[in-house]
């Protein structure tokens, strides 16, 4: 019986790497009504940095807050009451970036609405609008194996991990498909690995952590199933 | 000369890897930086570098330094004080000089590129006169730009308008202009004499030599004599620490060509630390990278604490030799230096002396703190990420506005 590790997939994983480069547009918001004008006319490359592309930048060491605007909310304008409003806003909850944005228009809205007063910032910690650009460039690395997968899942870099994971979340429109577990799900019959790694919540595992986390699963697929073949 | 694959056991072996990829990519291309010195400062460091190892790419790389009076490095003096926040008074006679520097140097440089590289503001109106010699102009800012000088930088850009693309080295420093604007971090050389690992020997023979006695704990300071830098209250704060535990503290600072200010503010610092034997204030020629290199080794805790700062490398220099580093929250330093995890940001010289009690009091704490700025220096801020933001720049500049590109 050939050890899971080891089955040969019919196509192999092919990595790719997402090197990407912050783009500061010279805006920024200094308190909730700024924030609330600028989200009505942001562009989508804006909107989608905030939400997702700034974690590859440098990111806090503990991820509290799950997009910049939860971030700035608290750290900057210390309103932690909206901080959890704003955090709890999950983009897959809406088919396109224009429904999400809708929904913080409506979040900010109420919230400026019920507030007799609204917080500032103190000068420097206001937040700056970014977007990002990107270079997808082939890695050289390819799996055709699961043993495969594991080595080179250690050797590529975290924007890897972002691209096939996070990036591809985003991409795919499904906040449990990403490019490994649709390699995994067309290459091999292991559904129960397939689920573990769809259930992985990305707002709650740094980048470095997500891989740890998928390297653990796919080892406990392997002992389980070679517990069974035993 | 440091090869290419020298960094593949430090910072990783497909870091490298995907330097070469991208490079071919790109293929051939003449690449010009520009600065106004070749010793001293952060920018000549980053350019010392990064220059080998473009070759090594087969990139065509060429390092230029515009000359200049002493009235000249004056004007630039004052001019990014200004845009650093700072009050100043730029005569028109003054930036009339500047203008016809500039002018005077675009004469004299007759090298054609694909990319040009213009570092700061002191050579920025080059491209008023070259403009045909470059296809892409790239101004590379690594100033603390954030709250300049309202005329001083309406007049600086009426020179970077002109420019395809800036370059920042934080979002709070981009200003409304009319081209892309890109984010990148400044980095160090693991390799270079200033960041290379060095025996305990050799530490000891550089301490020996500048009479530094190692005799208690040392705060380090590294930095240009430069108010912005607040030597003096690094001084005060060494002071409020000292009534508690037993310490010494060592300035020393470099002097760069393009810096007529230095001079004057070490006389400021020889006054504070007056008649105070445990205060060594080491004025270091523009090449002690060695010498710099053993005293962070050396040092117990490593103090960077600025008012304003574009990206102070010291601070990723210090991390890098796995110390805490306390730094001023300014400017860059705020994301260079991980508040409470690789060490701690500060406002005031209270605040710095109450981080220098604690580490001194909880060395364990100070060595856990040190090792994750190691890695977070070794993930961040090494030559060879400069390397690849500057070839995924290039490549993405040719696009012309794509935001995606795959290769």
């Amino acid at each position: 019986m050939v050890n899971v590790l080891d089955q040969e997939a019919p196509n192999s994983f092919v990595f790719s790497e997402y090197l990407l480069i912050p783009m500061p547009t010279g805006k920024k918001a200094t308190d909730l009504r700024e924030l609330l004008q600028f989200l009505r006319e942001m562009p989508d490359p804006v909107l989608n940095y905030h939400l997702w592309q700034s974690r590859l930048t440098i990111a806090p060491p503990t991820l509290e807050y799950p997009n910049d605007f939860a971030l700035w909310a608290a750290t900057g304008l210390h309103d932690d009451l909206l901080a959890e409003r704003l955090s709890n806003i999950d983009p897959f909850d809406y088919e396109n970036l224009t429904q999400v944005r809708e929904a913080m228009v409506e979040k900010l809205e109420e919230y400026l609405w019920d507030s007799p007063h609204y917080p500032q910032v103190w000068p420097g910690y206001e937040l700056y609008l970014c977007e990002a650009s990107a270079v997808v460039l082939h890695s050289g690395i390819t799996a055709r194996t699961l043993g495969e997968f594991c080595v080179a899942l250690q050797a590529v870099g975290l924007d890897s991990v972002y691209f096939h994971f996070v990036e591809a979340r985003r991409r795919l429109g499904d906040r449990k498909m990403d490019d490994f577990s649709r390699w995994i799900a067309d290459n091999f019959t292991l559904p129960s690995l397939v689920t573990a790694i769809g259930e992985i919540d990305i707002y709650f595992y740094s980048l470095a952590e997500i891989r740890d986390t998928i390297l653990a699963l796919v080892q406990e697929q392997a002992g389980t199933t070679s517990d069974q073949t035993e | 000369m440091i090869k290419l694959s020298d960094y593949e056991p430090i910072a990783g072996k497909e870091v490298v890897s995907q330097l070469y990829r991208l490079a071919e990519h790109l293929g051939k291309v003449r690449l010009v930086h520009v600065n106004s010195t070749r010793v001293g400062g952060g920018v000549a460091e980053l350019l010392e570098s990064i220059i080998p190892l473009w070759s090594q790419l087969g990139i065509e790389a060429r390092w230029e330094v515009i000359e200049g009076t002493s009235y000249f490095f004056e004007t630039t003096k004052a001019m990014h004080n200004a845009l650093q926040g700072q009050r100043v008074n730029l005569t028109p006679a003054m930036l009339q000089h500047y203008r016809e520097v500039n002018a005077e140097n675009a004469r004299k440089f007759t090298w054609e590129a694909d990319f040009v590289v213009v570092n700061d503001p002191q050579p920025a109106f080059l491209i008023e006169d070259m403009r045909p010699q470059g296809k892409t102009w790239i101004w590379r800012c690594h100033i603390d730009v954030s709250r300049p000088d309202r005329n001083v930088w309406r007049y600086l850009r009426r020179a970077v308008s002109l420019y395809d693309a800036s370059i920042f080295s934080m979002a709070k420093f981009s200003q409304l202009l009319p081209h892309p604007q890109y984010l990148m971090y400044p980095s160090i050389n693991p390799l270079s004499d200033k960041n290379r690992d060095l025996t305990p020997e050799e530490v000891q023979a550089v301490f020996d030599r500048l009479g530094v006695e190692r005799d208690k704990p040392i705060i380090l300071q590294v930095s240009r004599f430069d108010s912005f830098k607040d030597p003096v209250g690094v001084i005060q704060a060494f002071r409020l620490a000292r009534r508690y535990t037993p310490c010494k503290l060592v300035l020393a600072g470099g002097e760069a060509t393009d810096d007529p200010e230095g001079a004057r503010i070490f006389a400021e610092v020889q006054e504070a630390a007056q008649g105070e034997p445990d205060i060594q204030l080491l004025l270091l020629p523009p090449d002690s990278h060695l010498e710099i290199n053993a005293l962070q080794r050396g040092a117990d805790i490593i103090v960077q604490k600025s008012i304003r700062e574009g990206f102070g490398l010291t601070v990723t220099e210090a991390m890098w030799k796995g110390k805490p580093v306390i730094g001023g929250a300014a400017g860059g330093i705020v994301m260079q230096l991980q508040d409470y995890y690789t060490g701690f940001l500060v406002y005031s010289p209270e605040g710095c002396a109450f981080r220098i009690r604690y580490l001194l009091h909880r060395p364990e704490m100070s060595r856990r703190m040190g090792q994750k700025a190691k890695e977070f220096v070794r993930q961040h801020f090494l030559v060879t990420k400069n390397v690849r933001d500057y070839l995924t720049l290039m490549i993405l500049s040719r696009q012309h506005g794509g935001r995606v590109v795959e290769l």
